[in-house]
């Protein structure tokens, strides 16, 4: 979910910006500040301009940190023996205790900036540009701090003292300053001023301390698991090497990530809780929202929704809040706040914040932009699965952007309706399109959903070229190439020859379409804003702070730590965008899916082994899944049972909280394959009863399962030697294929009725069945698909009588080298097997028995290797 | 009613006690019951019935069934309220408290009273302390404005009087008032459940605390909750309730309760403002402006509630009315929300929206959470087809009250006025939810369906049915119905709502192309039935009408003839010239 992030709005002062500012003023002392203390070296200042850039750019949460979480990160930077910044931070802070000091102090902050004529330097002399990005953030902090009004200087002081508090009160050294300024600024503390006592300030101090220990203790045990899981995904989140996110998983134990536990600050009256700058918190929620994407309903629900409620409550006019409440609750399929948050930010936001690429500027702006709340809102029906509702919001959508010509709109909705229309089956959508909407129905032509998907498809594709959306025309690619994959393309018309057919579905054609789509990769370059990956470079190396601790303190002498860690932070996130990654590893598993169809098999597994090594990091957890799948069925296929079910237990560990998934369907696969070969025909049919109840779900028809569970009913059915009721089933299969126009599925379904039909002995009536699978096999390309058909047909041929092996021979002799090239471990004992039996059963041929043996040789190690089976 | 004498003195003696320890509120309330107890005729004198409503016609005409019954539960369980009083030194301490408090120097009163421990000082320096946190809260709202939006400021005083407060309860050393600022801050730090208990220990042990018992009520929003509460029995408890299923939107309930208390406090203001609100909340709009022009007359400087009656007045479109209301309320308080609201009505209902605009924003700088401005400013930015704003204005409205079904209906016309039918179902969807009695909302709904762009029919057939079957003023829902049934191809069902809206006219005694439309149909389609005796009726009333269904009408008839009596046709009018 990319968004524009609001333009940063304005900046107040905190006590967390003054640190910064004190910090800001050790790393660039201006000419009549003597530096109170020199840097041990070259590489510790910088680490110090690193350390203040990372503090005003990261956005791993929403709130400033306390001073003792900055002390502590202080710490972890320049190491223990280094105490002089903490020291200086400390008594600096402590030495505000009026409003004129504040106004010093700001002043004196003025001094640090270099100006136009300050050239006159020597070297040693660190000036801080006015346009660089510290130096922005310190004019930024006193261009705040002179517009506060008395008002404001005083909350600023008040809030100074309770943060300098909150710190320090453990440490005895400092009690006496604080109760100074307590006293003596009775005025900024408003909370002490009923109380005359200074004993009793301190008892009240120490008890709130206390009752916030008791809080924090509470929420912890009522949040401990969703916390875990929490921390979880904070780790997954740090893009660093796979090996130190590996390390980073088992010794979870830093000192300073803290864990959320923001429902304690919830009930904190008083203590300073500020919200970082709006730069920092918008780049936080784009975070929150990549995260959600990528972990789906492993992402804690009521953590993330406790921090979001605490967001909107201290910034009531972020309206983002609620998006991102609407994708937390979609994630964790909860319709009816998933709607309710829906409508909430729509209503708020009048769709002027949040989608891509909305030109800010036209004519329609000062309406609002709600055609995007329908899009979304179909979206969130698609999702739900409910196609129905999800069609009528997106005709909505359509018409509502083409009334005011809101092209960018029309070209997303028109790609979730292809994206519908393809995922789901639906039979009919002549009652749900709209007359007027497309423009072919207009001429009277009545077209299949196919087709209509089609034109869809070629139109929205047209409008994303037209219109620039490089990230939309390359997912409309994808979405033709998978279009392509499935379905014959017709003249739309159909008189005239069968000659103009085009046959597209050929895998080179599919990767011509798809080489199209990457050409995004060059071009995304202007899209992306650098805001985001700032923040993001900014988070990560604050997030690494803490995993060269053991030994940073030994590098510390010789400075490699500090080299190291710059080193780290150049290179660690990568620069393209998310979506774009996202979008290229999706080419890769269709890529995949198209020469696994085809029956290239090392090239489908290659594939996906590309998809699986690179684009797992930036890939949702459900594609990512997708292409464990592919890779385990290729083991399973060509390796055996064995080192698949062991691929799969990694697998699960891998992808264990998404429910519903693809590992899941892949084990009850697994398991019914493996039933049917061993005869376990009970177990089989079992496992083939749950994967119908995963297809009838509640969350729409997946035809893809409900097909598959069908098929593998029948095929369990003549395991059993119940051939009609096989035959029956497998019919009646068939005519759904047809009815949805599921032609690939067809041609597997034919060659099941012939399977059938060999089976009970009636091969004349099986040839029909082989002969249609095969001519389908040929209009799609399925070679694979095609050899076993050809093998089928053999089969048949053989088992008609002996006068026609010679015709088996040659047909199996044709198909020969497309299964062993590509076959499964099954599908060449059998064509072996075949082959024997024609020699067999051909008089003719000489030296027969010397023929037979050798093939029984090669048979033999054959089902030796399948022997794990 | 027996009682009328007891609490005449019970509440004499807690409003001193009240006003004793600064609840003027409650005191206030307190006393404007108090007038409203019925005077015995006994001793009835002159000066007694200056506030009260001896001519007033209203009682007759709205007070047809006469309470008779004794209370619920008989007697009540305490008859005058008793306290002790702190001892003379700690009375003058407590006197300069009470004056600073007056002044308005909280913090100062609750310093005078830091030694004292005496349970009324020890309330009014809680309490005192209570309000300086309020006071500085309100300041801080104003100034700790973020760049997105107000922060939000707390009362800082609510930790160390929670602390002290709950120590006392502990100790029992507590008293009722005590319980009740205990429960208020409990309700403050959202602790509402313990809240709840303490309000109600409070209320059970001195129940003539009004504060106490709104607090309280809100903090009863379902059935439920209010059912679960254990209230001992008193007379105040009947205010409560009713009050509470007002809230509830248990509107009848709330009047009946209302009218039961109106057998003791005949005259009380209060209890005639709330019975308009549940009246205007049924829609009765013709009593809810006679109950307020009598309430008018008693008590001509009132602000409270004067916001409903600029909304009746609104409705039947009464300007001058308004006008003269509008004057009346700026007069006594320009800076009232009331007043605000009213001023934007009637600049409303002058067509000049932009002004009422600006007065509405008046009223909510005055009250941020004032409801009724949010919605009535939504309505004037749909009159000014500013539809994002609209919606912007309903969705805070929405935001502060969920059960605000007018904004809901707000946000879904808002919706299918930029085109977006289906997307608007789900508001409208919410409003008759909350709302399942009004017809409007009903028909909005079905017209939402209608609309060329979904022409779900069925659909809208159900919510028209609901519609119709909810009292229609509009009589739009039949002819609907039997419009769309026509449609559909159902002749019979087309027939039957014809028929009906046709009685219906009848009955209201209307006329006009409805009335025309249905004569018509019902003409053809008895015709079409061969019941031509039905179908003669109808052409012949249809005769009555000029236009053109006058002659189809004729032609009707003559072709009725015809077949019937098997000869070709003889008609008189045939052969004259």
């Amino acid at each position: 979910m990319a968004g524009i992030v609001k333009p940063p709005g304005e900046f107040s002062i905190t006590p967390h910006k003054v640190s910064v500012c004190i910090l800001l003023q050790i790393y660039a002392p201006s000419v009549q500040i003597s530096l109170p203390f020199p840097f041990a070296s070259v590489a510790q200042h910088n680490r110090l301009g690193l350390f203040l850039l990372a503090l005003t750019k990261s956005c791993d949460d929403i709130l400033e940190p306390k001073l003792d979480e900055l002390i502590s990160q202080l710490r972890e930077v320049f190491g223990v023996l280094n105490p002089r910044f903490v020291d200086h931070l400390t008594t600096r802070l402590s030495a505000l205790s009026s409003p004129d000091d504040l106004f010093n102090f700001f002043t004196e902050m003025r001094g640090i900036l270099g100006g136009p004529e300050s050239c006159a330097l020597e070297d040693e002399q660190v000036i801080l540009d006015p346009a660089s990005n510290l130096g922005m953030f310190l004019r930024r902090c006193i261009l705040a701090f002179n517009l506060l009004a008395f008002e404001g200087v005083c909350h600023l002081l008040t809030n100074i003292g309770v943060y300098c508090k909150e710190a320090l009160s453990s440490c005895a050294s400092y009690e006496t300053t604080c109760f100074e300024d307590s006293s003596s600024n009775l005025e900024a503390f408003p909370e002490y001023e009923n109380m005359d006592l200074e004993n009793f300030v301190f008892k009240k101090v120490t008890e709130e301390i206390e009752a916030r220990k008791r809080a924090s203790e509470r929420v912890s045990f009522h949040l401990h698991a969703p916390k875990a899981l929490f921390d979880l995904v904070e780790d997954i989140e740090a893009p660093a090497d796979p090996k130190s996110k590996h390390s980073d998983k088992v010794g979870e134990t830093s000192p300073y990530v803290h864990p959320p536990n923001y429902a304690l600050k919830e009930f904190e009256p008083n203590s300073g809780i500020f919200l970082r700058t709006n730069w920092q918190i918008q780049g936080y929620l784009q975070e929150q929202a990549d995260a959600l994407e990528k972990n789906g309903s492993s992402f804690s629900l009521n953590a993330f929704e406790l921090i979001l409620r605490q967001l909107h409550k201290l910034a009531p006019e972020l309206h983002r809040v609620h998006f991102l409440r609407y994708l937390n609750s979609l994630c964790h399929d909860d319709y009816f706040a998933a709607l309710e948050n829906l409508h909430r930010y729509f209503d708020y936001s009048a769709g002027t914040e949040g989608i891509d690429f909305v030109p800010p500027a036209s004519g329609s702006n000062s309406f609002g932009r709600y055609e995007i709340a329908l899009l979304f809102l179909g979206m969130m029906h698609f999702q739900f699965g409910h196609p129905k509702q999800a069609l009528e919001v997106l005709t909505e959508a359509v018409r509502v952007s083409q009334q005011l010509s809101n092209d960018t709109c029309l070209a997303y909705t028109l790609a979730a309706i292809c994206n519908l229309l393809s995922e789901i089956g639906v039979s009919n959508t002549a009652g749900i399109l709209g007359s007027s909407f497309s423009p072919l129905t207009s001429i009277g032509i009545s077209l299949s959903v196919q087709q209509q998907l089609f034109v869809l498809l070629r139109g929205s594709l047209k409008r994303a070229e037209s219109l620039k959306l490089k990230r939309l025309v390359a997912s409309n690619h994808l979405a033709m190439a998978k279009f392509d994959l499935t379905h014959v393309q017709r003249p739309l018309v159909s008189f005239g020859p069968k000659a103009s057919m085009k046959l597209r579905t050929c895998p080179t054609n599919v990767c011509k379409e798809l080489r199209l789509s990457s050409h995004l990769i060059s071009e995304f370059g202007f899209e992306s804003s650098t805001m985001t990956t700032d923040g993001a470079f900014s988070t990560a190396w604050l997030k690494n702070l803490q995993k060269p601790l053991g030994s940073a303190i030994l590098s510390q002498e010789n400075g490699s730590g500090s080299n190291e860690n710059a080193f780290q932070f150049c290179v660690q996130p990568s620069s393209i965008p998310g979506s774009v990654l996202q979008l290229i590893g999706s080419s890769y598993l269709l890529r995949a899916t198209a020469w696994e169809l085809y029956g290239s098999a090392p090239l489908a597994r290659i594939n996906a082994l590309v998809y699986a090594t690179c684009f797992t990091d930036a890939s949702s957890s459900s594609d990512a899944a997708l292409a464990y799948v592919k890779l385990i069925q290729h083991l399973a296929v060509f390796r055996g049972y064995k080192e698949a079910f062991a691929a799969l237990k990694i697998a699960e560990e891998k992808f264990l909280s998404v429910s519903k998934s693809r590992i899941l369907i892949l084990k009850l696969q697994l398991l019914h394959e493996r039933a049917l070969h061993r005869g376990h025909l009970k177990l089989a049919q079992q496992v083939c009863d749950e994967l119908g109840v995963l297809a009838s779900s509640v969350t729409g028809v997946d035809m893809e399962l409900k097909t598959e569970a069908s098929l593998r009913h029948a095929r369990t059915l003549l395991a059993a030697n119940q051939y009609s009721e096989a035959a029956a089933v497998a019919h009646s299969l068939f005519c759904m294929c047809y009815k949805f126009n599921l032609q690939v599925e067809n041609a597997t379904v034919l060659l099941l009725l012939a399977e059938v039909h060999k089976r009970s002995g009636n091969a004349v009536l099986g040839l029909p069945y082989a002969l249609a699978s095969l001519s389908f096999c040929q209009s799609f390309n399925l070679d694979l698909l095609k050899a076993s058909a050809t093998l089928t047909l053999a089969e048949l041929w053989l088992s008609l009588g002996s006068n026609h092996a010679k015709r088996a021979l040659s047909l199996i002799q044709g198909a020969l080298p497309m299964i062993l090239g590509h076959g499964g471990l099954e599908l060449r004992a059998r064509a072996y097997i075949a082959e024997a039996k024609c020699y067999l059963s051909d008089p003719s041929f000489s030296g027969v028995s010397l023929l037979v043996l050798l093939m029984g040789w090669r048979l033999r190690s054959w089902i030796l290797k399948t022997h794990c089976f | 009613m027996n009682s009328k004498e007891s609490c005449r003195s019970e509440l004499r003696i807690a409003i001193r006690q009240l006003s004793d320890r600064c609840l003027y509120t409650a005191s206030k309330w307190a006393a404007e019951q108090l007038i409203g107890i019925e005077q015995d005729p006994a001793n009835f004198t002159p000066s007694n019935t200056r506030f009260q409503w001896g001519s007033s016609s209203i009682r007759r005409r709205f007070r047809t069934n006469e309470i008779t019954s004794t209370p619920i539960a008989g007697v009540s369980y305490v008859s005058t309220p008793v306290m002790e009083e702190d001892d003379a030194v700690d009375g003058d301490f407590y006197l300069l408290a009470k004056s600073y408090f007056d002044c308005r120097e909280y913090r100062r009163a609750a310093h005078v009273l830091r030694d004292q421990t005496g349970k009324k000082s020890v309330f009014l320096r809680c309490y005192a302390l209570y309000l300086a946190g309020e006071k500085r809260k309100e300041e801080e709202v104003i100034e700790l404005e973020g760049p997105l939006g107000k922060t939000d400021s707390v009362n800082r005083e609510l930790v160390s009087l929670e602390r002290e407060l709950s120590t006392l309860r502990k100790n029992g050393s507590i008293d009722p008032f005590g319980l009740y600022l205990y429960g208020l801050v409990l309700k403050e730090k959202g602790s509402e459940n313990v809240a709840r208990t303490v309000l109600v220990e409070s209320v059970n042990s001195y129940p003539w605390n009004w504060n106490a018992w709104s607090e309280l009520q809100s903090l009863c929003t379902t059935i439920d909750t209010l059912n679960s509460l254990n209230l001992n029995n008193h007379w105040m408890k009947d205010f409560f309730l009713a009050s509470a299923y007002q809230e509830i939107r248990m509107h009848s309930e709330s009047l009946a309760k209302y009218e039961y208390l109106q057998g003791t406090f005949g005259y009380s203001n209060y209890i005639q403002a709330q019975i308009a609100k549940a009246q205007y909340s049924l829609r009765e709009f013709q009593q809810v402006e006679t109950i307020f022009e009598e309430l008018l007359r008693n008590d001509p400087y009132r602000v409270e509630d004067m916001d409903m009656y600029s909304n009746v007045l609104y409705a039947n479109e009464c300007s001058s009315a308004l006008s003269y209301l509008a004057h009346r309320v700026f007069m006594t308080d320009k800076y009232r929300p009331e007043s605000c609201c009213i001023i934007g009505n009637y600049y409303s209902l002058k067509g000049q929206h932009e002004k009422s605009v600006m007065y509405f924003r008046r009223a909510l700088k005055l009250n941020k959470n004032y409801l009724s401005a949010w919605t009535l400013m939504g309505h004037e930015y749909i009159e000014m087809k500013n539809t994002p704003a609209a919606v912007d204005a309903y969705r805070r409205a929405i935001d502060i009250n969920q059960c605000d079904y007018r904004a809901w209906y707000g946000l879904g016309q808002a919706y299918e006025m930029m085109g977006m039918p289906f997307y608007a179902l789900h508001y409208f969807r919410k409003s008759v939810f909350l709302q399942p009695n009004d017809s409007r909302l009903w028909i909005s709904m079905a017209h939402c369906y209608e609309t060329d762009q979904l022409r779900m029919l069925e659909e809208a057939i159900k919510c028209y049915r609901r519609a119709a079957n909810c009292n229609d003023r509009e009589a739009i829902a039949l002819h609907q119905l039997a419009k769309l049934h026509y449609e559909l191809g159902r002749p019979e069902e087309a027939a039957f709502y014809y028929k009906k809206d046709l009685e219906r006219m009848e009955a209201e005694e209307r006329e006009g192309p409805n009335m025309v439309e249905a004569l018509l149909y019902l003409a053809t389609y008895y015709k079409t039935q061969k019941r031509f005796e039905e179908a003669e009726v109808y052409c012949t009333r249809l005769l009555d009408f000029t236009g053109p269904e006058k002659e189809t009408a004729k032609s009707l008839l003559r072709g009725m003839r015809t077949t019937q009596s098997g000869f070709p046709s003889m008609d008189v009018e045939h052969f004259s010239p």
